[in-house]
């Protein structure tokens, strides 16, 4: 996405108050408590183990850890993660972690 | 996954991908809009996820692509259950030989029945369905339509004016209704008519055999008015007569009527009493107090409560007590008299049937004695007077 248009959006949803999500296509993290994560918006895996679920997003990875790790649901647009959860890192783009 | 019901239909797979790449596999079939779920590794280190069938032959070049290996783990849903079943060869005949069965067996006709009041008897009824082909355990497709059937059926049942045939599925309904036919009249052997009573004939009117009588002729009782006998000494030939006499006759009557009149009236006056009943015990609920009348007459009417038509064994009793009084009437000696004559005529009509006439009245003898009027009367009636008397033909006649 170019510069200039992903300023432009960045303002048009400040002023309209429109959530960011939306706006930007960034993911949308849902979690229950240590159990379940839904991630919408990724763009594909990158690594799946037992321990880790790393996602690629538009800009930057995301990481999920935990432990027995499964994925229930996956589809173009959206994971659904169930397992022990431990933690969900976002690395901005350029530094992917391990 | 769209519930687990929905899979199951459709008929899904689990899958063990062993080696290979597995995020360019998942990336592939997301990509690919394939539908994978509950994926997890296994503790061998392999991955396990379950797929469905129509989508497992898609995912094929795509684990080729990505290097892997795959293993089917497990087969599930109503598609491999079906070929299971085709496996098992009796138990599919099975099912096949019972709905089959089932469907042979509700061809057949398992019962005929009769209804309709009828006096043709139920087995002649039976023997003509039977002779058009319908009786029970036959096959429904070989008795022929209703409408032909009753109308062979009414042609073998003559004293039926209407038959009806209807077919509720195993069972066939013949309704039969009779035609209404006249009397039947016993066949009569020849007779003789002969007389009641001694008698002036008034009028003869014979239908069959030669009348012996003429008007204005006197007849003692026994004689014979109309014979059944025809033609003369050497040839002759009973048959049946018949035909009407009419005569006048005498009877002689004592009548005797009482000058005091006991005669009972309602006063109008009336008490209610209500029960409950419940089978045939009544429990009084309205009207205590006694029986307030020194004379009474006592009507009750039972309503039963129903349901629909037919009454229950509860219901509630109505009685009415209505006050009578006895009047005493006195008559003078002529009102007694025509009283008297009055009953002695209804009385005398009813005795010499219905096409009696009284022509003649005379009192014979009339007195008063405590308290009543004592009459004697002679009455001339015209009646008939003929009676039949069968003729017994022995051999040698």
């Amino acid at each position: 996405m170019p510069r200039v248009g992903r300023k432009l959006r960045k303002w048009t949803a400040a002023i309209l108050d429109l959530p960011q999500d939306v706006a930007l296509d960034l993911p949308r993290v849902t979690m229950i408590g240590g159990l379940q994560v839904t991630v919408e918006n990724h763009r594909g895996v990158l690594h799946f183990s037992p321990k880790t679920l790393r996602l690629a997003m538009d800009r930057g990875v995301m990481e999920v850890t935990g432990d027995n790790l499964v994925i229930r649901n996956i589809g173009a647009e959206e994971v659904f993660v169930e397992g022990q959860i431990f933690g969900v890192t976002l690395h901005p783009k350029g530094s992917p972690s391990g | 996954m769209k519930g687990t019901w929905f899979a199951a239909v459709r008929g899904y797979v689990w899958i063990k991908l062993i080696g290979g790449n597995p995020e360019v596999f998942l990336n592939a079939a997301t990509a690919h809009k394939i539908l994978l779920w509950n994926i997890a590794y296994s503790s061998d280190g392999s991955l396990t996820f379950g797929v469905l069938v129509p989508d497992f032959f898609r995912l094929r070049p795509l684990i080729r692509k990505s290097g892997g290996k795959i293993r089917i783990l497990a087969k599930r849903g109503v598609p491999f259950q079906l070929a299971r079943l085709s496996r098992r060869k009796t138990f599919a005949a099975g099912m096949l030989v019972f709905a089959s069965l089932l469907f042979l067996l509700s061809t057949f006709v398992w019962q005929v029945r009769i209804e309709g009041e009828t006096s043709i008897a139920e087995d002649q009824i039976y023997r003509a369905a039977r002779a058009e082909g319908l009786h029970r355990f036959q096959w429904s497709f070989r008795i022929p339509d209703s409408t032909t059937l009753a109308r062979k059926l009414a042609a073998r049942l003559p004293d039926a004016s209407w038959v009806g045939v209807e077919k509720k599925g195993t069972t066939v309904v013949i309704t039969v209704v009779d035609s209404t036919k006249p009397e039947l009249k016993t066949a009569q052997g020849p007779n003789d008519l002969l007389s009641v009573a001694d008698a002036v004939i008034t009028r003869v009117v014979a239908e069959s055999g030669r009348p012996l009588v003429e008007r204005h002729d006197r007849v003692r009782k026994g004689q014979v008015l109309i014979t059944g006998w025809l033609g003369d000494e050497e040839r002759k030939k009973a048959v049946v007569s018949k035909g009407k006499v009419m005569g006048l006759v005498w009877h002689e009557m004592k009548i005797v009527s009482p000058l005091v009149q006991h005669l009972k009236t309602y006063t109008g006056e009336s008490k209610q009493r209500t029960y409950w009943m419940i089978g045939n015990r009544a429990l009084q609920i309205s009207g205590y107090g006694g029986e307030p009348y020194t004379e009474s007459r006592t009507g009750s009417v039972i309503h039963p409560w129903r349901i629909g038509k037919w009454p229950l064994p509860f219901g509630i009793l109505e009685e009415r007590e209505l006050e009578v009084r006895t009047v005493t009437e006195k008559l003078s000696a002529s009102q007694a008299k025509e009283a008297g004559l009055r009953q002695a005529k209804a009385e005398l009509l009813s005795r010499c049937g219905k096409d009696a006439r009284i022509t003649s009245e005379k009192i014979l003898h009339e007195q008063t004695e405590s308290g009543k009027v004592v009459l004697t009367v002679l009455y001339e009636v015209e009646q008939s007077i003929g009676v039949e008397r069968p003729i017994v033909l022995t051999p040698a006649e």
